[in-house]
């Protein structure tokens, strides 16, 4: 069995910084401790990448000149969302998502399952312990950030509904409410939102459902009350508000990729040698930084995920 | 000295307009900028905002040709000049902001953004026409070129084209299926053609009841 690539972090009372201190990166990083960040997110790189960082921090394909890894600012990560059913400006999301009913809230789990069920928060945060999980986000439309999600794998929910034999893929879907959400009836886009994860992606332990971030409950910008998180992607796919899971055997319809499939694929990996068809992948802008930085294969990921697309041409399978 | 007397108070009034038009946001993104309320991704804001202004404020200038021919307010042709200058500060400021607050004179990742994808190019073209319109705006270029100065500055029409293109490709989505954040670029693209189409002889013939003048077109007096 291969060794997990990184630690779980549960939350201890004694580390929670108080929220107010958040506000500001500085303030936060004196707070918790650089170092402790550091080694949190070193431990997700592979042991012979580059040289180390200024902070002593190794990043997978960092250089000694790339800066690290700092958590966005609670601020930036709530405040900067795309959430389409809302409006397509991101910095208004989180005023127009205020009204979003996220209780109760029901994740119809279907499809090729030996054990169905409707899953309500409650059964989902009693049944699946919540962990942190610091990943890198990258937004297919070239900015990241970095977030402390708090969330639980996506494969103990799947191994308690016991997909058949027959399941290859799994299919999500966003709630779509039109009396909460001004843009729900938009024609320019077909929702609901629907997403999509070969079976072995949704099995693999950085896929997770996250409940929360920064120690909270996911506020409805970010996709409360539960969303998924596949750090290795674009952020399209980490699909949010989830109230169906689906097992099923063809690969299922995603938004973007039934908008304009030669440009947002199925797979959608974090590629700097994949360009969109129409700007450059290569670079990336980190919220709260100036500057552009190089996007990393994988976002970073590549030792961890890579084995799931041997034998693939990833320039084909985008 | 050039003797501006024959200047009317209506075309004073343009001008002023003309000039708060395009001064006003850039004292507001000033100011922004001073006081970091750009928002969490400060560099697309600016992009976006600049973008905005130099496509609106070029489409306006267009727009007062065919204003001024249908409404026969002779005025407002003050205000051509003015606005087309504006759109050509935005413009150069739009392309200021990528090349070096965004991509910090980085000439490795600046090519890699643009070789091979026209969106970028197309930009860089319209704000290269823009900047030679700027620069032959003056009275001086009028008379040195003569007929010519009225052919170059027609490609003032080429630009917006350009321009609207790249605004096109910046978008998400698709843009045969109308799928995708397309609003404000078939928004502008739509104004376009119909200042496009006023510019038509035979259209305007169609249209030449509403006129009362029969005004040739000719450049701006100052």
């Amino acid at each position: 069995m291969k060794e997990k690539p990184y630690r779980s972090v549960p939350l201890k009372p004694g580390e929670i910084t108080p929220k107010h201190l958040y506000s500001t990166r500085r303030q936060f990083m004196k707070q918790i401790g650089v170092v402790g960040l550091g080694a949190l997110l070193a431990s997700c790189a592979p042991a012979n990448s580059g040289d180390p960082g200024a902070l002593g921090m190794v990043l997978p394909g960092a250089s000694g000149e790339d800066p690290a890894d700092v958590l966005t600012a609670y601020e930036a990560v709530t405040g900067y969302c795309n959430f389409y059913e809302f409006t397509t400006n991101k910095e208004t999301v989180d005023e127009l998502a205020q009204d979003f009913v996220t209780q109760p809230w029901s994740v119809q789990v279907d499809g090729l399952v030996d054990r169905p069920k409707a899953y309500s928060m409650e059964d989902i945060l009693a049944k699946f312990t919540q962990e942190e999980r610091i990943y890198r986000m990258r937004c297919v439309e070239g900015w990241s950030m970095v977030i402390p999600w708090t969330g639980f794998p996506l494969r103990q929910l799947l191994e308690e509904v016991q997909p058949t034999s027959d399941a290859r893929y799994v299919a999500f879907e966003t709630a779509l409410v039109p009396d909460q959400m001004d843009g729900a009836r938009s024609r320019m886009f077909p929702f609901p939102y629907t997403e999509g994860l070969r079976l072995d992606e949704a099995l693999h332990d950085l896929t997770i459902l996250a409940t929360g971030l920064y120690d909270e409950p996911l506020p409805p910008q970010n996709g409360a009350p539960i969303r998924l998180v596949v750090p290795w992607k674009y952020g399209f796919k980490s699909i949010k508000s989830i109230v169906r899971i689906s097992l099923v055997a063809e690969q299922p319809p995603t938004l973007w990729n039934t908008i304009a499939p030669n440009e947002y694929g199925f797979y959608a990996n974090v590629n700097p040698a994949v360009d969109h068809p129409r700007w450059s992948q290569a670079t990336e802008r980190r919220i709260g930084e100036s500057g552009r930085r190089d996007t990393l294969l994988m976002n970073g990921y590549a030792e961890e995920v890579m084995p799931l697309y041997e034998g693939m041409d990833l320039t084909v399978d985008f | 000295m050039t003797d501006r007397s024959h200047r009317s108070i209506h075309s004073q009034w343009g001008r002023t307009i003309a000039h708060l038009l395009g001064g006003v946001p850039l004292i507001l993104l000033g100011w922004q900028l001073v006081q970091g309320r750009l928002g969490f991704n400060p560099v697309e804001s600016v992009l976006r905002w600049t973008g905005r202004l130099a496509l609106g404020l070029l489409l306006l200038s267009l727009s007062v040709t065919p204003i001024r021919k249908i409404f026969k307010i002779s005025a407002i042709s003050a205000m051509r000049k003015p606005l087309g200058l504006y759109a050509a500060l935005y413009a150069f400021i739009h392309f200021s902001v990528f090349a070096l607050w965004d991509y910090q004179l980085n000439i490795r990742q600046i090519y890699l953004e643009i070789s091979n994808k026209p969106f970028i190019l197309l930009g860089m073209i319209a704000l290269l026409i823009l900047l030679v319109l700027a620069a032959t705006s003056f009275r001086f270029w009028q008379r040195k070129l003569g007929r010519k100065w009225v052919w170059l500055h027609r490609s003032v029409y080429a630009a917006a084209l350009l321009v609207i293109l790249h605004y096109l490709l910046a978008v998400k989505g698709d843009l045969f299926s109308l799928q995708g954040a397309y609003t404000a670029p078939l928004i502008a693209a739509g104004i376009l053609l119909l200042l496009l189409i006023l510019r038509i002889p035979a259209i305007q013939q169609c249209l030449r009841p509403t006129f009362t003048q029969q005004e040739p077109d000719q450049p701006a007096s100052d």
